[in-house]
């Protein structure tokens, strides 16, 4: 196999890991456990980052075959009939093992075996048959250089069609994937509904790829690519990559390189393993330097508080009045008047009312579409369609409206950010009043500034992962894609032995009160989907807004406490012998130079 | 009086009503189609098959079935003395165009009109296959160009004023996907029954493609198509769905001796060889140069029978199963689903041709008389509404796709013996009882007799549902139909 052995950027997060644990180590040296604490998680996140690549497509594409050829162990079932019905994630680990996913809070996981899994995740004749029985997907381990770096890839289901509820279940996925692989087969060119789902998995994730498979059983596949990539130029660039499964799994099994290289899959791979993995490794990586040069900061500036107080009696004097006075500022980040609370306060509030207003304008919009329908024919006839149609629109209508939560919730994160390193800049500068990095180059500055910057969004960004955490597709799609119940559509009188003028009167009677049915059916769905997704948004709400208060909370403390530790070491200054202040500055000195290494070399950890 | 005579009563009422007004030649045309061979259009979605279908039940390759322009008009196949195609110009009049064939498919010269303006085609051509039904070839729903996709629309829904051009409908579907369903509500209409499985039949096209290719193809699409057909949501709409290998079934009613030479080249070779050779349609083209059939000819051979036919065949002669092109010919039919497709057309479709002429012909009568009323046009109406209230084979089919909504209800052996009884598998008296086809006169008629007493109690047990009681009564009446003909059959 011509596949690379060594996982991609690699080298990155060799170098990030040695930081942070250097990082780790002076925390504890200097007995600052504050912020050894929070280090470990980033320590964590680097073991695993987590890279999601969603597959998706529509019904019978070979989504599952694909992501076993990619993998090369028959892992996701694959049947001629029945499709997928939970999503598989697939991530790395020592040995093979699988579980089953069940959706509590936090995830239950069951052990399960892995040749017992598709009898989980096919889907036997009923689409809600799986969620019925409770499952919320399957996580299958194994042991894969080319999952090794942290890649999760996600099988997701493709019952149903591109443009029902389970596609907006599946865009749910991709708005927090890094990136999607999208799967159409080489019997025909995309259809409009396929193009219109790459359009809306390109507004949610940046990094689209798609797959063209069933290459080796359709002779003109190289026209369909052609036809493919023209219609996808209109949509973005969106590379198309023409792959065959069979081949790609005969030659893992028989070991063959050149039939490798025909099944297209090394195009695949490269991509998933280098531009996807790779690319998110490295976005990780970055984000824990940012985290090591944070901390850092934070114990220079207290070391240099002390540093110039031990220099002469009068600057020390003037040291402790500065920090006395800096201590009420940082003292005023903590409480609820600080402006970051009242910021993240207020725009909590303004974003459950606009979720909550967009939330009922959209579905009222969709009540009276429905009635419309209802009022021009039969529901007798059209009820199927009615309700196909009814929960494939709630769940675009819900998807829209949780892309527009997210993105709010998205920007209020940002503008709390900000506010907190205004506030935490002052407080942070008049703690290292006499930091001597401020004459050093400009050029280390701007790097560790864009450094501080990129691990800002990308905390963010988890942050905001770890909200939604899958609760939409857990809870609430599963809810909304059970059948509506509509009482007996059924009274319906063959009307063969009634006479002409009866066939007709009765036929009206009927369709009066099968209307009124089908529009007491409607609202009553729509009301539990309201109640539903109402809920979910407001615990999502809740959830954001109790993360940024304890992320922002604990940085407030860990400012107080380095202001309060040089505070300390200033007013000891006085009690100390010459011998023994002598002895601090050296000590001070090497300890300065240390941290200043470890900040460069956390500037450097990108390479 | 049978229904057919029934259903010209009326044409003839309307005739005299209309005589002299614009609608005249409408209900002529509606007179006209009582003769005229069964007509079924052939509908799906972009690329579902619909014309290699049509020409593997014409058993020539007539349609074209790349992406050209010809498959985006409706098109009709009709039989005939000469062969000849005219063309209908949008709000124009027709004329006759000129066409020639490439390797049997027709090109036809639409004279500088682009397939926008072009409202039908309609080939006439000399052909046994036709004399039974005359076909209709759909452009696709479901495609990226709307028109496209408009065209087909237009040619299934019925709007008052026109009457419905097909009497029959084989709907492709590729694997159910939930825009068929929605697409196929436009056959449902609301007089005779309302959701409407009477008058079609879905197809699992392409059943090849479903398994990839594999050997097992053909079974693993039974398996489907038979979920299919049993699926509440199917079978409001079609009576049964069927797998058919569509290209295979083309070819092998067009295969030519040479493709089975080329063929028998393939068989020639090991086993292991083969399946080497068929790993992929590339490696089908470019490997084993030794093997004395050329790159074109190979490509030529991928378009005709795809992978899975190549397998399939070269299977066959290498196994000695078939050795002539004729012996092979029987052999694909077989296996691509089409001699039961056949099979089950004649059963649902042409046996009860009349049914679903006159049915065709009320319908449209009764939209006349709503759209354009004139004076006597209300008896007209009243007859029309008395043979559709009345008539028994409208009865029955009215119970049929009743069942078929989960209108009606009860033990599944009970709705089983219903469906039969009725004729939702066929109209032959053994298909109604459940006897096998060569039973004796006495083992028909003493299971008619039993059935009709079973039904009689049904229908008058005073704990049996209104809509069973209703359903059991048309039961009843279809067992006397099933004796009063077994009683013909011997005078």
């Amino acid at each position: 196999m011509t596949e690379p052995t060594t996982a991609p950027g690699a080298d990155v997060v060799r170098r990030a890991v040695s930081v942070v644990d250097l990082g780790l180590q002076a925390s504890h040296a200097y007995g600052r456990e504050d912020l050894a604490q929070r280090l470990q998680p980033v320590r964590r996140s680097l073991d695993d980052p987590g890279i999601h690549v969603v597959v998706a497509g529509e019904f019978k594409k070979g989504k599952s075959s694909l992501v076993n050829a990619l993998v090369g162990a028959a892992v996701c079932p694959v049947d001629d009939d029945t499709a997928t019905a939970v999503p598989t994630y697939i991530r790395y680990g020592e040995q093979v093992q699988a579980y089953l996913l069940y959706p509590e809070d936090p995830v239950r996981r069951e052990p399960v075996a892995v040749d017992e899994i598709r009898r989980h995740v096919t889907q036997e004749n009923s689409p809600s048959a799986a969620y019925v029985s409770g499952l919320a997907g399957v996580e299958v381990r194994l042991p894969r250089t080319m999952l090794a770096s942290g890649l999760v890839i996600v099988d997701t289901p493709g019952v149903g069609g591109l443009g029902s509820a389970h596609a907006a279940a599946s865009l749910a996925a991709i708005s927090m994937a890094d990136a999607v692989v999208f799967v159409t087969d080489a019997s025909q060119e995309l259809t409009a509904a396929e193009v219109d789902f790459l359009r809306q998995a390109r507004d949610l994730c940046s990094t689209v790829v798609c797959a063209l498979s069933k290459t080796d059983f359709f002779p003109a596949w190289r026209q369909i690519r052609d036809l493919d990539t023209a219609h996808l130029r209109r949509v973005a660039e969106i590379p198309v990559i023409p792959v065959s499964s069979t081949l790609r799994a005969r030659a893992v099994r028989v070991n063959d390189a050149a039939l490798n290289h025909e099944s297209g899959f090394p195009a695949l791979v490269e991509f998933v393993s280098q531009r996807v993995a790779g690319g998110g490794v490295v976005r990780v990586a970055t984000s824990a330097a940012a985290e090591v040069v944070a901390v850092a900061r934070q114990i220079e500036s207290q070391f240099q508080a002390e540093l110039a107080a031990l220099s002469d009696p009068e600057t020390s004097a003037k040291v402790v009045a500065q920090l006395t006075a800096t201590k009420e500022r940082a003292e005023l980040l903590r409480v609820a008047a600080a402006k970051w609370q009242q910021t993240l306060g207020d725009g909590i509030a303004d974003l459950t009312v606009n979720v909550d207003h967009d939330l009922r304008a959209r579905i009222r919009q969709v009540i009276a579409e429905a009635d419309k329908a209802i009022e021009e024919a039969d529901p007798a006839d059209t009820w199927p369609q009615v309700e196909a149609w009814l929960k494939s629109r709630m769940a675009q209508e819900m998807l829209t409206n949780y892309t527009l939560l997210r993105r709010r919730a998205g920007e209020l994160s940002e503008l709390v950010a900000e506010h907190f390193r205004d506030a935490s800049g002052v407080v942070l500068a008049e703690l290292g009043i006499y930091n001597p990095s401020t004459v050093l180059g400009q050029a280390t500055v701007d790097t560790e500034l864009e450094l501080e910057r990129q691990g800002m969004v990308t905390q963010a960004w988890s942050m905001m992962r770890q909200s939604y955490g899958g609760i939409l597709m857990f809870t609430v799609l599963p809810a909304m894609l059970l059948h509506i119940t509509v009482a007996a559509p059924v009274a319906i009188g063959i009307g063969l032995v009634m006479g002409r003028k009866g066939l007709v009167d009765e036929k009206k009677r009927h369709l009066q009160m099968r209307r009124g049915q089908a529009k007491n059916a409607v609202r009553k769905y729509c009301d539990e989907v309201t109640f539903a997704i109402g809920k979910d948004s407001r615990d999502t709400v809740r959830r954001v807004q109790r993360q940024l208060r304890d992320f922002y909370a604990t940085r407030a403390e860990e400012l107080n406490r380095s202001n309060a530790e040089a505070l300390k070491a200033a007013q000891e200054v006085a009690q100390k012998t010459e011998v023994e202040r002598q002895k601090r500055v050296r000590d001070l000195q090497a300890e300065l130079a240390r941290l200043k290494e470890l900040r460069e070399r956390a500037a450097a950890v990108r390479g | 009086m049978s229904l057919i005579e029934q259903t010209r009563g009326a044409l003839m009422r309307a005739t005299t009503v209309y005589r002299n007004t614009p609608s005249a030649a409408r209900v002529a045309a509606l007179t006209a189609r009582l003769d005229e061979p069964l007509r079924v259009a052939i509908a799906g979605r972009v690329k579902s098959g619909k014309s290699t279908l049509l020409n593997a039940l014409v058993g020539e390759r007539l349609a074209p079935t790349d992406a050209g322009e010809c498959t985006r008009i409706v098109t009709w196949f009709q039989d005939g003395h000469t062969y000849r195609v005219d063309l209908y110009p949008r709000g124009g009049r027709s004329r006759q165009a000129r066409f020639t064939r490439d390797d049997g498919v027709l090109e036809i010269d639409l004279g500088g009109l682009t397939p926008d303006a072009v409202d039908q085609l309609v080939v006439t051509w000399p052909s046994r296959a036709l004399r039974t039904a005359t076909l209709i070839d759909t452009p696709g729903i479901g495609s990226l160009t709307e028109s496209v996709s408009r065209r087909t629309w237009e040619l299934l829904t019925v709007e008052d004023d026109e009457d419905a051009p097909a009497d029959a409908v084989l709907y492709l579907m590729k694997h159910l996907h939930s825009g068929d369903v929605e697409f196929l509500r436009a056959f449902q209409d609301t007089e005779v029954s309302r959701p409407n499985p009477i008058n079609a039949i879905g197809i699992l096209s392409r059943a090849d493609e479903i398994a990839v290719g594999r050997m097992d193809a053909m079974a693993s699409a039974r398996k489907i198509a038979g979920r299919l057909a049993t699926d509440p949501r199917v079978r409001r709409v079609v009576q049964t769905v069927l797998p058919v290998a569509g290209l295979l079934a083309e070819t092998a009613a067009t295969l030519t001796e040479t493709e089975v030479q080329q063929l028998r080249r393939v068989a020639a070779l090991s086993p292991g060889d083969v399946e080497d050779l068929l790993l992929s349609a590339d490696r089908f083209v470019n490997t084993r140069p030794e093997l004395g059939v050329t790159e074109t000819e190979r490509m030529v051979l991928l378009e005709r029978f795809g992978i899975f036919g190549i397998r399939t065949a070269s299977s066959l002669l290498r196994r000695g199963v078939a050795s002539t092109a004729s012996e092979l010919a029987r052999e694909l039919l077989d296996r691509s689903g089409l001699a039961d497709l056949h099979a089950v057309l004649s059963s649902l479709f042409f046996e009860r041709r009349e049914v679903l002429k006159s049915r065709s012909a009320l319908l449209g009568l009764a939209a006349l008389v709503r759209s354009t009323p004139a004076p006597g046009s209300e008896d007209v109406a009243g007859e029309v509404e008395q043979i559709i209230a009345s008539a028994h084979p409208f009865n029955e089919l009215r119970v049929l796709s009743a069942l078929r909504a989960g209108w009606i209800t009860g033990k599944p052996e009970v709705m089983t013996e219903l469906e039969q009884l009725i004729g939702g598998a066929g109209t032959a008296p053994h298909l109604r009882l459940g006897v096998p086809g060569d039973a004796g006169s006495q083992t028909v008629r003493s299971a008619a007799f039993e059935a009709l007493s079973r039904w009689q109690r049904r229908a008058e047990n005073p704990i049996t549902s209104y809509e069973l009681a209703l359903a059991s009564r048309v039961a009843v009446r279809s067992c006397e139909g099933i004796l009063s003909s077994l009683v013909r059959a011997e005078a």
